[in-house]
Order: structure tokens, then sequence, then C-alpha cells
């Protein structure tokens, strides 16, 4: 049996005139994992894409165990034991989490014609306990569940191939820490089944801890294969990005550094079932960030402060200071300088469907129209739009561009810079770096750093305890939906000590 | 521990699911208790049960189509037309040999049409509300020819033989129901092509990277609405005996009714299966005209405005729970 599981030689890819892969070489061995990391639009999710048969090839070859492979559809990938996680696919809302999991390959399930749920249930419950996985009822339809759960039941429904090959694209960053932990354990537990694994994800720390080897990609074409444990982090950004990047990504000060005005006030704020009794201020120019494990109610907290939560679950108040308005719904949020970027920014955030100028324009149509007519005029529109396109340097072909047609990055850079077209008093962040890659990462936590200097208030609400401590004068730690701790900024606080009172 | 909580929450959920369309059928029944005693018994008496009941049969089958065509995200404005133009097959060949030719009238052109419509959708990529709405004209346009036709006219304007009409009938109007019931409610939640129609109106990407061939689903719907909509012609023809020819695309109010019937069983379904939920609201839709005639409300467009509210305060009712923004 051949030491490399796949072989990829030479392999092109093109969407109309662009050349989204080329020339590509990879090799994948028998029990590795191997990371592919790149800046957004470099090629990665791409190149997954056709190893798990959702798009052809338009030149060179694969090898499987040494046979050609030439998949025509994820089920013929799926026939040769390969099966990946997608990073934007995501589930049927309409149908339930455990018929998710085996959609398309439900004939074992039934007998003469009649499919037997039970039995169907049963094995998604089997490959979540063989797996470790936590999971949602299965019952029960996956729309309005959260990203998290979706992701487990895209997770359920690779392994439920039992591949020998899993591609994971930009899975763990839709995790909370325990969530990724029992990650890192299946990666672990597959690697010494003999399986292989590549994983695509935007966190070079966490790249470099769990894969054997990365190879970095660069306009859809492979720069270069490093061995994780001889590499460091600054060599793959530089070798993503094409020359020397300097400076940190977070904050390079150790000290709370905030005005003594408090900007937000919230008290007893509680969400039945969800959060109880929160209670926190928020200064301005201060960063206040958010953290725990799963179902902490971290990410419900940001959504109550925004007023998005239902009322009659809601009690507690949300007061802003600077025009002693108290917040009970998204509209009086809005009017009053607060703005809100959510974690799942496909379905919660942007219109996806609508083009750049309209998801800029939105936010701020009751700054920009006619305070006498209560028209738009469509050139102030324009402008603003325009404006922000150059500022954050959207990659775009043009402001009636469509969003869906983004990269993760430039959508994010969308979702977040048309909040900062107005005069914001309050910014709540709910991850706002998932999904994006190195460059749009840094250019967001400079955004941030600029706002804090304009003494915006900042709740950073993230799955990620380096960008937490990174960025954060002041941390709250949750779990099952209360406050266990609060720490402030210092040299000596470590992730060791947050997932201390986290646990 | 993982897959307790699943269970768990699932047999809850399950002890919860049987309290809804038990509390919901007394007081469906109560409220008719109480009508009849308000009517000095004329509601509850046997032979209008029985009338309620006959009535109610051949619009469920459309309500059943509009289940399959709407799960996967598409709308036809033709079926109307589609009826009428089966009505008359079965109807002319009816007369001609009998109860079979009732059937095969009315199943052969239902269903070539609705796999027509669907050859349409499928492969042009026009919009369906579009496409139905055009070919709702075309078919009406059929009908009308037939109707004026110099050699067609006698055979499509004369009624039903009464001897071939038993299938409109009961009980055997109810016995084609129970064993439609059964095989609908089967295909719809208990396979993979019920469950591949509801995948590709849910999510078609997911569906597409999940393998299943959408274009060959979408002609599976269409043979299951042309098999719904033919049965739905040829009761409709033997229930009624006649059917009228419609232009200007006046066959769309043909629809209206089933789709008042659909409305009402997707308002019920987070409690009540759709499938199940269509028969239980149609007969909850006649019951409240066949109430309004008693109550000497006119037939027609005062009875239809009774109808609208009817339905909004139905709906007020079932979605009251409702989170965020319903489109």
């Amino acid at each position: 049996m051949s030491e490399n599981i796949l072989e990829i030689r030479g392999l092109n890819k093109y969407f109309g005139p662009t050349h989204a892969n080329v020339d590509v070489d990879f090799t994948l061995k028998r029990g590795e994992v191997h990371g592919l990391i790149g800046e957004n639009g470099s090629g990665k999710s791409t190149l997954l894409s056709q190893i798990a048969g959702l798009y052809g090839s338009d030149s060179g070859e694969m090898k499987v165990n040494g046979q050609p492979y030439k998949p025509h559809s994820p089920l013929d990938a799926y026939d040769h034991k390969i099966a990946m996680v997608m990073q934007e696919l995501g589930v049927v809302g309409s149908l339930p989490a455990g018929i998710n999991v085996f959609l398309g390959r439900m004939n074992r399930f039934s007998k003469a014609g009649i499919l037997n749920k039970k039995a169907l249930y049963k094995e998604v419950a089997d490959i979540l306990e063989k797996w470790d996985l936590s999971a949602p009822p299965l019952n029960r339809n996956t729309d309005g569940m959260s990203i998290e759960s979706r992701k487990m039941i895209e997770l359920a429904r690779a392994l439920s191939v039992d591949p020998e090959i899993l591609l994971l694209d930009e899975v763990t960053q839709s995790l909370s820490l325990n969530n990724r932990e029992r990650l890192y354990k299946l990666i672990e537990k597959f690697k010494s089944m003999g399986r292989s694994i590549i994983v695509i994800t935007h966190d070079i720390e966490e790249m470099i801890e769990i894969t054997d080897n990365v190879t970095v990609l660069r306009d859809g074409a492979v720069v270069g294969t490093v061995i994780s444990s001889e590499t460091t982090p600054d060599e793959i950004r530089n070798m993503m990005v094409g020359r020397e990047v300097e400076g940190g990504y977070y904050r390079d000060d150790y000290a709370p550094d905030f005005s003594d005005k408090v900007e937000l006030e919230v008290r007893n704020l509680t969400v039945a079932g969800e959060i109880e009794n929160v209670s926190f201020d928020v200064h301005e120019g201060e960063i206040l960030g958010f953290c725990g494990l799963s179902d902490s109610g971290i990410h419900t907290v940001g959504q109550a402060v925004y007023g998005l939560t239902d009322k009659k679950l809601t009690s507690g108040t949300v007061h802003l200071m600077h025009n002693d308005t108290y917040v009970n719904n998204a509209t009086t949020a809005l009017r009053n300088n607060v703005g809100y970027v959510p974690k799942d920014r496909d379905n919660e955030a942007l219109m996806i469907a609508a083009n750049i100028r309209d998801n800029f324009g939105l936010p701020s149509v009751h700054v920009i129209r006619n305070k006498g007519t209560g028209f738009i005029h469509p050139g102030k529109v324009k402008k603003l739009s325009n404006d922000m396109v150059d500022k954050l340097s959207v990659k775009t072909t043009g402001i009636y561009q469509t969003m869906d047609s983004l990269s993760g990055g430039n959508k994010q850079k969308v979702n977040l810079g048309r909040w900062l077209a107005k005069d914001i008093k309050l910014l709540i962040l709910d991850c706002p770096t998932r999904g994006v890659d190195v460059g749009v990462k840094a250019y967001i936590y400079s955004i941030m750093k600029e706002a804090k200097k304009d003494n915006i208030a900042m709740i950073l609400i993230s799955d990620e305890l380096t960008e937490v401590l990174g960025m954060s004068d002041r941390i709250i730690v949750m779990k099952d939906g209360k406050v266990s701790g609060e720490m402030d900024r210092s040299e000596d606080l470590t992730e060791q000590k947050v997932i201390g009172v986290m646990i | 521990m993982q897959t307790d909580l699943t269970k768990n929450v699932s047999m809850d959920e399950n002890r919860r699911a049987w309290v809804f369309p038990l509390v919901f059928i007394i007081v469906i029944v109560a409220a008719f208790v109480i009508f009849n005693a308000v009517a000095g018994g004329k509601f509850l008496t046997l032979l209008n049960i029985k009338n309620i009941i006959s009535h109610a049969v051949y619009p469920i089958f459309i309500a059943w189509g509009f289940c399959f065509l709407f799960a996967c995200g598409y709308t036809d404005m033709s079926i109307g037309g589609v009826i009428v133009l089966g009505s008359f097959a079965a109807c002319a060949l009816g007369n001609q040999i009998g109860v079979g030719g009732v059937v095969i009238g009315g199943m052969l052109v239902g269903f070539v049409l609705m796999f027509v419509n669907f050859l349409i959708f499928t492969y042009t990529k026009i919009p369906s509300w579009i496409a139905g709405i055009s070919l709702a004209l075309i078919y009406e346009a059929i009908a009308f020819a037939l109707k004026t036709g110099k050699n067609t006219s006698s055979v499509v304007t004369s009624a039903l033989n009464s001897d071939y009409r038993i299938l409109g009938q009961l009980p055997w109007s109810l016995v084609i129901l129970a064993v439609g019931l059964v095989l609908v409610y089967l295909l719809y939640n208990r396979t993979n092509i019920g469950y591949n129609i509801r995948s590709i109106g849910g999510n078609k990407k997911v569906s597409q990277a999940m393998g299943i061939d959408v274009n060959k689903t979408l002609l599976a719907v269409g043979v299951i609405c042309g098999l719904l909509i033919g049965l739905a012609c040829v009761m409709q023809e033997s229930y009624a005996g006649q059917t009228s020819v419609k232009t200007g695309l006046t066959s769309i109010n043909m629809i209206f009714q089933p789709l008042a019937i659909y409305l009402l069983a997707e308002i019920l379904q987070k409690h009540i299966n759709i499938i199940i939920g269509v028969p239980i609201c149609s007969v909850i839709l006649y019951s409240v005209f066949n109430m309004l005639t008693i109550m000497k409300v006119p037939s027609g467009t005062l009875q239809e405005a009774f109808l609208g509210a009817f339905i909004i305060i139905f709906a007020l009712i079932g979605q009251h729970s409702v989170k965020g923004v319903v489109k």
C-alpha cells in the first residue's frame, strides 16, 4: 500500500476568466494532518471542493491510493471514502438534524420505499457518540439552531461516510472552546487510526498546533509546504502575503486604557433559559471582552444588548448613557448610535442577495435621508458606499456587485464597515474575525484600535481566547448563562487563567 | 451522554406533540356542537355532515398537490386550467366507457399536463409563477376552443352520466380519500423522494452537494402532482358531473379554496403533520361555508370575505408564538 493516500499533480480550475487554482501539486500521506492556508481567495476552498467532488477540474490529475480519482459528485467522493465539511454550505433548515446527516443517502434505511427514521436517528446518535460530538435533538429541524449546532450536524454528516480522508474547511472558527477541544481529540483519534485530514483554518497558531505539515497557497498556486513543528506563525504569514509582515495583530499595551465615562450600563439582563442577571458597564474607549464555553450565553448577551431577543423572555435594563436611552428593541439601538456585527454574517447580518451599495446604505438610511421629504437620495447612498469600499479596500468589481459573490473577508469588511460609516457610540462585535484571513483579521483589529482611539465603546464576544486576551481591556467570563468571573487586562493574564474560570 | 440528551428531549416533544391536536379537535367539535344548538340542530344532521364531507374531498387532492409543489419551492398557477381540461376528458371518456373512462380521462390529462408543466419549469428556468400563468392562459384557451368547437362542443359540455359518478359519492369518495391519505402521508414523510423534495425547497445548493439530482427530483414532483391533480379531476367530475369553462385567468379561482386549505394546514403544521392537516382543514373550511349558508349569508363574494377573515383569525391564533419575521 502506497504511503501517499492522495496525490495531486498539475490541478487547474477556472471560473470564467478567474484562474482559481494554478498547477497545484499536493500530497497527503496516510495518517497525516495537513493544513492548507492562504489569504481569502487564494484557492484553498476551491482545492478542497475539487477533492470532494463539488467542482470538476479543468486539467491535472488526482490519485487516491495510487488509483486515478476524478469525482463527479460528492457521492462519488463518499464512495472513495472522502468527505468534507464545508465553510459556508450549511444544512437544510426545513429538515430534521438527523435527516440532514444522511440526506441523499437514505436508501439503506428504507424498506419497500418507506424510511425507517428510528434506525436512521440511531445510527446518527451512534456516530456522534463514537466521535464524542455534541448535537441537538435529531428530530428537530435545523432552522433556529445555532451555527455551532449546525456545524456539528455537518461534521456528523462527513463522519457518517467513515472517511479515510476528511476535509475540514474553517470548522473550528464556528465552534466554542469545548467543542474545539472535542474536534482536536477527534483529529487525534482519526490520525491514530491511520486516516488523513486536510484542514483549512485562518488561525495560524492553531494550524501549527494540530497539523503535521502546512501547505501555503497564494493566488491559486502552491507557494510551499512546511513542517509544522519546524515553522513559525511569522514564516507562514510571510509566505501567505509574499512579503515581510511587520508588527503584531493585537494591542501591544498591557494595561486597561479607557475613559471613566460609562457609555453602556447593563443591569440584571436576563433572557429566560439563556442568560441570567448579567450586569456590567462599558466605558467610552473600552473594549469589553466576553468569553465562555458553548451554552455559556455570550452570544445571547450581544443579541440582548442590541434588543434582538424575545421581549417576553427578556428582562433587565440596557441603558445608553450618552443620551439616556433604554434599549428594548433593535430600532432603538440602531437609532441611538449602536452597531451590531453578529457571528453568523450570511444569515443574520448581511442581505446576501443584495449588492454592496444596499448593504452599506441600510444602517444609515435614517441618517442620509432627506429630513423634510423622507426620501433617500440615491447619489448619497452611492457616495457613502463608494467611500467605504475605498476606505476598507473591499475587493470588488463595484458597489453593484452582490454580496454572495464576495469572499468571506470582504463580506466581513462590509459587515463591519457599514457601522463605521455612522457616528456610533457603542459597537457590539460577535466573533468579528470568524472565517477571515490574516490580512483581513489584522485589518479588523486595526479598525478596532482606531475606534478605541475615537472613544467608541466596544463589546467583543469571541470564541477565540487569544483574540479576547489580545484586544480587551477587561474580560467577562461566562458559564451556564451567568457571569463567572471578570479580569482586567494585564501582562500576567494567560489563556490558562481564563480557562480556569470558564470551566 | 449526548445520545441520552437527544432521546430525552425527543420524548418530551413526543409527549407534548399530542396535546395540541387533541385540544384543537376538542375545540372544533365543541364549536360545531354549539353552532348546531344555535342553528336549531340544522348543522349536525347526517345529511348535512355527508354533504360537507362529499364537498370537502375533491379539494384535498389539490391541496396535497400544493404540499409537494410548495415544498420544492415552486408555484403553479395553471392547475385550475389543468383541472378544467382533465374534467372534460373524464366526462368525455366517462360517457363513452363508464367509470373506467372517468378515471383514465381525468388521470391521464391531469398527469400529462402537470408533467409537461414541470418539464417547462425545470428545463426552461422560467420562474414557475410566470410560466404557470402563461400555461393557464393556454389551457383556458384550449378548453374554450373545445367548448365552442363544432365537433367537440356537445362532448365536453354535456354532463357526466349519473351512473358513472359513484367515485364522487359516499362511501367511495371516502375510501379513495383514506387510501390517498395513507399513500400521500408515507410519500411525503417517510420516503427518500419526500425528503429530497423538501430538501431542494429548503436549500438547493446543499441538496446538490448531498448528491440529490435536482432536475430528477423536480420531475418527480411533476409526477406526484400529476397523479394528485389527475385524481382531483376524477373526483371533481364525479362529484359535480360538469365543469364550466373559464377564460381570462378565471380558472385560477378554482384553486383558491384548495389554497386556503393548504394555508390553514401550513399554519397548523407545527402541531399537526401537514398531510393530515389538509383533510382536517378541508372539513373545517367547508363546515364554515355550510354554517354561513345555514345563517343565510349569500354565497359568493360575502362568503369569500368570511373565508378571508377566517383564514386571518386562524393564522393569528396559529402563529401567535412565532418569533421573528415571517415572509
